[in-house]
């Protein structure tokens, strides 16, 4: 293939845009910009909370005011000016009709491929939670659900509907001290999901919360609280989305899943934040803090998450294997391209005997971003019998992107293994000279390729975003061929 | 926040030492010393940390010019409260150039071993190969392992890997020299001499024996 030809593959796709990047036109209401106690106690009279939880935030705030934004990450990360942000913006509601959804809101959530009303989607049914910037829209097959003691509605609504369960387990296994800026979401946290699967029940649907970030200057902070109780199953999903735009926007969630007894939880995320344009001008910071407590014996959990967005990424969930005999995975792909950078990982805390976990990484740099594993196993003095396997590739394209690999691995019991392994490999000529050689268009070839590389993690994903996926994973890399 | 960038340091240094034809060499205990190596420069350095006290090793091998070959491997045996650290920093400036790491210890008692290994490839360093091993055997409940081996990689033609491990003695290989009569405790330091024999082996001749039966002798006094 000669070269005009080559570069002409290359424009064609590169102008492929960011297809979720639009902006939805509705009125909104916001709270002033900037950051002090004042708007912390807005945001909670806003939204009708109870003294305790303005306890709670007034507690994180003043923890946070004497923190440090955290500098280890191997990221080139721009200052944040905490002030210069909007913490809360709600569409306003109708007053005429206040239990009805605007319909430009669920013409958004329709484009994105959400639907916020209860029908049969392609791989059967999928409870939603929508959140749109600081709250959540709708959640469907509530009632459904409610039939198998299952509680799934948005954050707002589980403090004011079920107060005693929110408070058991809130900040139980994401402290509000834990990170800077786990303390900054439980300060302003805005809404999220809530999901409590009683004991010995199997959700029979697929769970899924999808966050839209839609206003200019604001940030998003959702948080996420789950609880399985003994002997239950639940699948969960989270997906993300945010409109094309010059400033960076910060996202700064907590995810916290409490998994008992013999229960199990999978957990999938298909990041897809806007991550800036080709200049890297624009883009999600995208600063989440992730983690989940395996606490009763023979507890299951179990991470998915296929990264493709956000300027910067910093995320490592995260699990604390506390029962005996409980087991954990991280299955991840992470793509960066252009001027991406993602930090990202798992942490695996042994604690409980026999306990086993697994992590398998795979990392895809392209164009001039850079993307790093960073990843700890620690098993403690007690995890006798313990066991880990952690395999992290990177794959690079191109010669100007970077790929890291930081394992940190302590072993306190003489009665474990622990085994981790590395490579770094580039697409080979011999691969897309063989696919070339069979008719595949080389922008295709590396798509097949990458989908190949990626392909054990892929599999583990639910079936309808197992589709998303390989389809993001294309469009990320669109271009990168040089 | 930190960088994220690759990020040039000086590549000429005071106090370096420059190897540009082979180089053998065999340290004991502590030592902090860093290796320029240019073309034509073979260096293969072994560390050795026995019984009986603390070392620290903090070694930086700057891999100049193509054809640069560097080996480093190293040999840590704490049986009673030892505190044993490894740093070694492989700075792949210049592609063509090669590298290999292969690190094994035993830690017992109440001791610490400590390994971090971090190999760098420059942009630009194409044809890069660097590989890097590190593995452990916990002997006691109150030893400690911790290891973090650190690729940072900004040339994508490159063959890199490390892989890392901490474990016990194989139950099922002492079942079978069991079987095969050999007593519990000679079949423990017959597993655990194999475990360290891939690094004993590359001794020079004139340290070989020397070194494995000082090793023979510490493993029969646990």
């Amino acid at each position: 293939m000669d070269i005009q030809q080559e570069n002409k593959i290359i424009e064609e796709v590169t102008s492929g845009e960011y297809k979720e990047g639009f902006v939805t036109d509705v009125e909104q209401e916001f709270v002033p910009k900037g950051l002090n106690e004042d708007i912390v106690r807005t945001i909670s009279a806003l939204k009708g909370e109870p003294e305790w939880l303005l306890e709670f935030r007034l507690d994180a705030f003043r923890k946070w005011q004497k923190m440090e934004m955290p500098s280890w990450a191997h990221l080139d990360m721009p200052p944040i000016d905490f002030q210069d942000i909007i913490y809360y913006a709600a569409p306003k509601k109708d007053s005429e009709r206040p239990k009805e959804i605007d319909p430009k809101l669920a013409e958004t959530f329709e484009k994105l491929g959400i639907p916020l009303h209860e029908r049969e989607v392609l791989a059967g049914v999928v409870a939603v939670d929508a959140v749109f910037d600081s709250v959540s829209v709708k959640t469907t097959f509530r009632k459904t659900l409610a039939e198998k003691g299952i509680i799934f509605c948005s954050f707002s609504e589980a403090v004011k509907e079920h107060p005693d369960l929110v408070r058991k387990y809130l900040a139980t296994v994401v402290p509000v001290g834990d990170n800077y800026f786990a303390a900054l979401n439980s300060a302003v946290f805005s809404d999220g999901s809530f999901c409590y699967i009683p004991k010995g029940v199997r959700c029979p649907m697929d769970l899924s919360s999808y966050f839209r970030i839609n206003a200019r200057g604001t940030g998003q902070f959702e948080r996420t609280l789950i609880v399985a109780d003994e002997g239950s199953y639940v699948s969960y999903m989270e997906g993300c989305t945010a409109p094309m735009r010059d400033e960076q926007q910060l996202h700064a969630a907590v995810v916290e899943i409490v998994v008992e007894k013999d229960a199990d939880v999978k957990y999938s995320t298909v990041q897809n934040w806007y991550p800036g344009d080709a200049e890297g001008k624009g883009g999600i910071l995208n600063l989440v803090t992730k983690r989940g407590i395996c606490k009763g014996s023979g507890s299951h959990l179990s991470w998915t998450q296929v990264e493709t967005g956000s300027a910067i990424t910093w995320k490592y969930p995260s699990t604390i294997l506390k029962g005996d005999h409980s087991s954990s995975e991280f299955y991840s792909v992470a793509v960066t391209n252009n001027f991406q950078q993602a930090d990202t990982g798992t942490k695996m805390i042994h604690l409980g005997r026999d306990t086993r976990s697994r992590i398998i990484s795979k990392g895809i740099s392209a164009g001039k971003s850079q993307n790093s594993y960073r990843g700890l196993v620690r098993i403690g003095p007690s995890a006798a019998g313990a066991r880990n396997h952690s395999q992290c590739d990177s794959l690079l394209i191109g010669p100007l992107c970077g790929a890291h690999t930081f394992p940190d691995i302590r072993t306190y019991n003489p009665d474990s293994i622990v085994e981790h392994e590395a490579t770094t490999s580039k697409i080979s000529e011999d691969q897309l000279f063989y696919c070339n050689q069979r008719g595949i268009e080389p922008e295709d070839a590396v798509g097949l390729i990458v989908n190949g590389y990626a392909r054990e993690v892929l599999s583990r994903l639910p079936m309808e975003f197992a589709v998303e996926a390989q389809k993001l994973l294309q469009v990320s890399l669109e271009g990168s061929v040089g | 926040m930190g960088h994220g960038r690759y990020i040039p340091s000086e590549p000429v240094f005071e106090g370096a030492v420059l190897v540009d034809r082979p180089l053998r060499e065999v340290c004991f205990a502590g030592v902090k010393r860093r290796y320029m190596v240019t073309s034509g420069g073979d260096l293969h350095l072994t560390c050795l940390a026995l019984p009986g006290s603390d070392a620290l090793f903090d070694i930086s091998v700057d891999l100049l010019d193509e054809g640069a070959l560097a080996r480093l491997d190293g040999l840590y045996l704490s049986l009673s409260d030892e505190d044993i650290r490894l740093r070694t920093t492989i700075h792949h400036r210049s592609g063509g150039a090669i590298s290999r790491q292969l690190f094994k210890g035993i830690a017992g008692g109440t001791s610490k071993a400590v390994f971090d290994g971090t190999i760098i490839v420059a942009p630009d360093a194409e044809k890069t190969e660097a590989y890097q091993e590190n593995h452990n055997l916990l002997l006691s409940e109150a030893a400690r392992v911790e290891t973090r081996p650190q690729l940072e990689i900004y040339a994508d033609d490159v063959k890199c890997s490390h892989g890392a491990t901490v474990g016990r003695l194989d139950s099922e290989a002492q079942f079978y020299m069991r079987t095969r009569g050999i007593p519990e405790t000679e079949a423990r330091i017959l597993q655990m001499l194999s475990f360290l024999s891939p690094v004993l082996e590359t001794l020079p001749e004139d340290k070989r024996s020397e070194v494995t039966s000082s090793v023979e002798a510490s493993l029969r006094s646990i």
